[in-house]
């Protein structure tokens, strides 16, 4: 019985969370239906007259679709690749540091970007590399011709992950730091003891420690794949760059928002939704299989 | 109880005095419910009520909640005065009895986004401003109020006579099933014609006169690029500037047909090309330009120029093309002729010898200028359907007018945007009325009082009282060196725009090409957004040379066949009488 009680007030703490999930992510799934009208404002959710699978037809018509959806899939797994390399090697590399407090430091400056948001940055970083910005007068300094670096279609992805990691890799690093602590310097003394170097040490010893955050880290981020980062790729991108740059989010919300094309919007959105839904079980599903990790 | 006989009570003595006739559904049982129900939008003129009063003022204070665009950086308001309590809000007050409040606010960038949502989720403000594309939508969510007979009952007679003014364009386009569904502003005619404006100081310097075609543009954008004409010893300035990235467009279009800052517009017109336009084709069936061959030559031009670094080699990616005018970089750029209220006044202030000139130039190949031409009306007036009082909007419409005719507002204290659902009603011909009107009077020719039976004109009478404190002698120069803004910087602004742009567009005897349609048929608003991302990104690629010129040729046939046939067919259905 007083287990039971107990219980209670974890629930009891869970509400606010469920009711914040119920409200602001249940409830929306109605609007769904707009894609299979024609959706009229006036008329409202209820009252707008079918389309069927009409907006559905149009869409696959569209060149845009596809175009959208592999870029946001390129960008996204770049991202989630780089995300979880560049953290971890940092890492480990800050982690062999012997002077406390140079760590400390670095620690702290290299995750303050992540702080800002891209509506700041992305000012920053289109200026950084503008014509007459010092990444071209390096450049100039070295010989070579100056480069619209966010006029090129081939090279925006990679300025985009670039500049994600960039933003975030101090702050994921920290994560690894917290489980590099976890490990049993024991471990290490004993390893020492029977003659292992450092590299040995971070193959058998510090590796194997945090392979569980890393993988827990991997699966989560899974939940991403079909999230490029909106805010991020919306204070950065132009016409120019749409061939490679655009994602279903600015999409949806130009469509949508800007241009008033609420079903096809929407139909886009469920497809993303539907698109990713299948992803992220199949990855759960191996990671279950692979290396016997579950979250449920 | 109490309560509700005197909003009863406030209501009859209002609809007697005021409204006229209330609907003729008005039963007394409506009535007796009071302020709430009052017969919505059916206005009808009754013959045994009084007239209709478009300036009167309500017995019992009226409120209208509106949406309204408010620029965060304006600084314009004197202290204490805030966006809902100001020169404008007080006089509407005051003459009117009509309270506003704001229903949201938004920045210009934000604006549409708003109105969107607020079309989206079905909950309008009880008055707002919006563009063609909003006002269709909102008639087609059947959220508006029938205003015709509003119109026909408050309108004022000067506001009327603008608007036909325009040959019933501008009532046209608020015309949907022979009911009228929003007030259009009208803009002049100018504000579509897009000029040449170039450094004449840079031009003296290396020594070459204005452009009158495309070579010699490019001589000019070259001398400009390579010649290091502000003379700071560094190779930094920029022969022709060129769109920003966000909003920035190459051309104007049938939508948004005026007005285009730091595009091609004249470039375009050069090659006798009108992309974006629906206009005449061979075999006088209507054709969307942007698939025509002279626009692939146009392109395949600026590519050119581009391609040899002579256009701002940032553009479409350039976060604000008015830096380059305004910090001395730029020799040349394309708008309308009202720069002095854009970026000139900033680039006189940086450097006074900025002599920034406007040309109807370059001319195409048999020496014509023969710019694209506007439609009157790019924003409306709406009321949302079952507000109580739908003629408010009309009536301080009305009051805008003639208080700006009066001239009894004063643009320091609060610019006047901030009058409540502000939207422009200028005679088409303002700008060159008023250009000839200051030429005449400079010259002596007449006097102020030739001047005091114009009616119309809201400006001119200050305009012409303020024009010599600011303009030197000789009066038939316009340099900058003739000009003393110092004096007076807000009539400078006007009057430098007015003049220096206004002169060419007095002075050319010029083809103008107006488009065959200026608004969406039912597939465009379907198909359009896809096809004009499409052209806008292909052409984008063309000029800066991210394509060749041939994908033209594809994106012609891609075109026609997302929709573009079948759009076309539908303007020619359209067109037809």
């Amino acid at each position: 019985m007083r287990i039971k009680g107990f219980a209670k007030h974890y629930y009891l703490m869970l509400l606010p969370g469920y009711l914040w999930l119920f409200v602001f992510s249940i409830i929306p799934m109605f609007g769904i239906v707009i894609a299979f009208q024609y959706f009229n404002p006036g008329k409202g959710v209820f009252g707008s007259d079918w389309a069927g699978l009409e907006h559905f037809r149009y869409m696959f018509l569209l060149k845009d679709t596809r175009e959208v959806f592999v870029n946001t899939l390129v960008i996204a797994v770049m991202k989630i690749i780089a995300n979880l390399l560049v953290p971890l090697v940092f890492a480990l590399m800050l982690n062999e540091l012997r002077i406390t407090i140079m760590k400390r430091w670095i620690q702290t400056i290299v995750y303050l970007p992540h702080f800002l948001s891209w509506v700041i940055l992305g000012g920053i970083i289109l200026d950084l590399f503008s014509y007459n910005g010092p990444v071209n007068q390096l450049g100039a300094a070295l010989g070579f011709e100056p480069v619209l670096f966010f006029a090129k279609a081939e090279l925006f992805p990679f300025l985009v992950v670039g500049s994600d990691v960039w933003k975030e890799f101090g702050f994921n690093t920290i994560i690894y730091l917290a489980a590099l602590t976890g490990i049993n310097p024991a471990l290490y003394e004993a390893a020492s003891m029977d003659g292992a170097g450092r590299w040995r040490n971070l193959w058998h010893i510090t590796l194997p420690g945090i392979r569980t955050t890393a993988v827990l880290l991997a699966v989560l981020s899974l939940g991403n794949v079909l999230n490029a980062g909106f805010d991020q790729i919306f204070n950065l991108y132009n016409p120019l760059v749409y061939s490679t740059g655009d994602i279903i989010d600015t999409w949806v919300y130009r469509t949508g928002l800007l241009n008033l094309q609420y079903e096809l919007a929407t139909a886009v959105g469920l497809l993303k939704s539907v698109v990713g839904f299948i992803l992220i079980s199949v990855s759960y599903y191996l990671a279950y299989r692979l290396i016997n990790y579950r979250i449920f | 109880m109490k309560r509700n006989v005197t909003g009863a009570m406030a209501f009859t003595m209002a609809a007697v005095l005021v409204l006229g006739a209330c609907s003729n559904t008005n039963t007394p049982e409506n009535n007796n419910t009071a302020g709430t129900n009052t017969g919505g939008t059916n206005h009808n003129n009754n013959a045994s009520s009084e007239p209709a009063d478009p300036f009167g003022a309500y017995e019992e204070p009226v409120t209208i909640s509106i949406g309204m665009q408010v620029d965060p950086t304006d600084k314009s308001l004197p202290s204490g005065d805030t966006p809902l309590d100001n020169q404008y809000t007080r006089q509407i007050k005051e003459a009117l009895n009509i309270d506003v409040e704001h229903a949201f606010t938004a920045s210009a960038a934000n604006m549409r986004q708003k109105i969107s949502l607020a079309i989206a989720s079905n909950d309008l403000p009880d008055a707002v401003v919006v563009n063609a594309m909003e006002m269709r939508q909102m008639v087609e969510a059947d959220q508006l109020a029938d205003l015709t007979q509003i119109y026909e009952d408050y309108a004022s007679p000067e506001i009327k006579g603008i608007l036909d003014s325009t040959g019933g364009t501008a009532l046209d386009t608020v015309t949907f099933d022979g009911k009228i569904m929003a007030i259009p502003g009208v803009q002049a005619d100018a504000d579509g014609v897009h000029l040449l404006w170039i450094r004449q100081d840079w031009l003296d310097e290396v020594g070459l006169e204005a452009p009158k075609n495309m070579g010699e543009l490019e001589e000019v954008a070259r001398a400009f690029v390579e010649q290091d004409p502000d003379g700071n010893g560094q190779d930094d300035t920029i022969g022709l500037s060129g769109p920003q990235s966000g909003d920035g467009k190459m051309y104007a279009n049938f939508l948004e047909s005026k007005n285009n800052l730091y595009g091609f517009d004249a470039i375009f017109s050069a090659y006798d090309a009108y992309p974006g336009f629906w206009i005449e084709g061979e075999d006088g069936q209507p054709v969307y330009g942007s698939i025509l061959p002279e626009t692939k030559g146009a392109l395949a031009g600026l590519r050119n120029l581009y391609a040899q670094g002579l256009i701002d080699p940032e553009m479409a990616v350039r976060e604000a093309s008015d830096e380059l005018v305004i910090n001395g970089k730029s020799g040349m750029f394309i708008a309308p002729w009202w720069m002095g209220y854009g970026p000139l006044t900033n680039a006189v202030k940086n450097n006074p010898e900025a002599n920034w000139q406007a040309y109807a130039l370059p001319l195409n190949e048999e020496g014509e200028f023969s710019p694209h031409t506007a439609t009157p009306s790019t924003e409306f007036v709406v009321v949302r359907k079952g507000y109580e009082h739908p003629e408010v909007a009309m009536k301080m419409l009305n009051n805008l007018y003639k208080n700006e005719m009066e001239n009894t507002f004063d643009p320091s204290k609060g610019g006047p945007g901030y009058y409540p659902l502000r939207v422009v009603f200028a005679p088409s011909d303002e700008i060159e009325f008023t250009n000839i009107a200051i030429k005449e009077f400079l010259s002596g020719e007449k006097t102020m009082d030739d001047f005091a039976d114009v009616k119309g004109y809201k400006l001119l009478n200050s305009d012409l009282e303020n024009i010599k404190s600011i303009k030197q002698e000789p009066y038939d120069q316009w340099g900058i060196s003739t000009w003393t803004p110092d004096a007076n910087w807000g009539a400078w602004t006007r009057s430098y725009s007015l003049m220096v742009g206004g002169n060419p567009i007095v002075e050319t005897d010029m083809q103008e090409v107006p488009s065959l349609i200026y608004e969406q048929t039912p597939l465009m608003e379907s198909r359009w957004v896809n096809l004009k991302k499409m052209e806008d990104e292909m052409f984008l690629k063309i000029v800066m040379g991210a394509a060749p010129v041939d994908s033209f040729d594809q994106f012609v046939e891609d075109w026609k066949r997302q929709g573009g046939e079948q759009i076309t067919q539908e303007v020619a259905q359209a067109l037809q009488p």
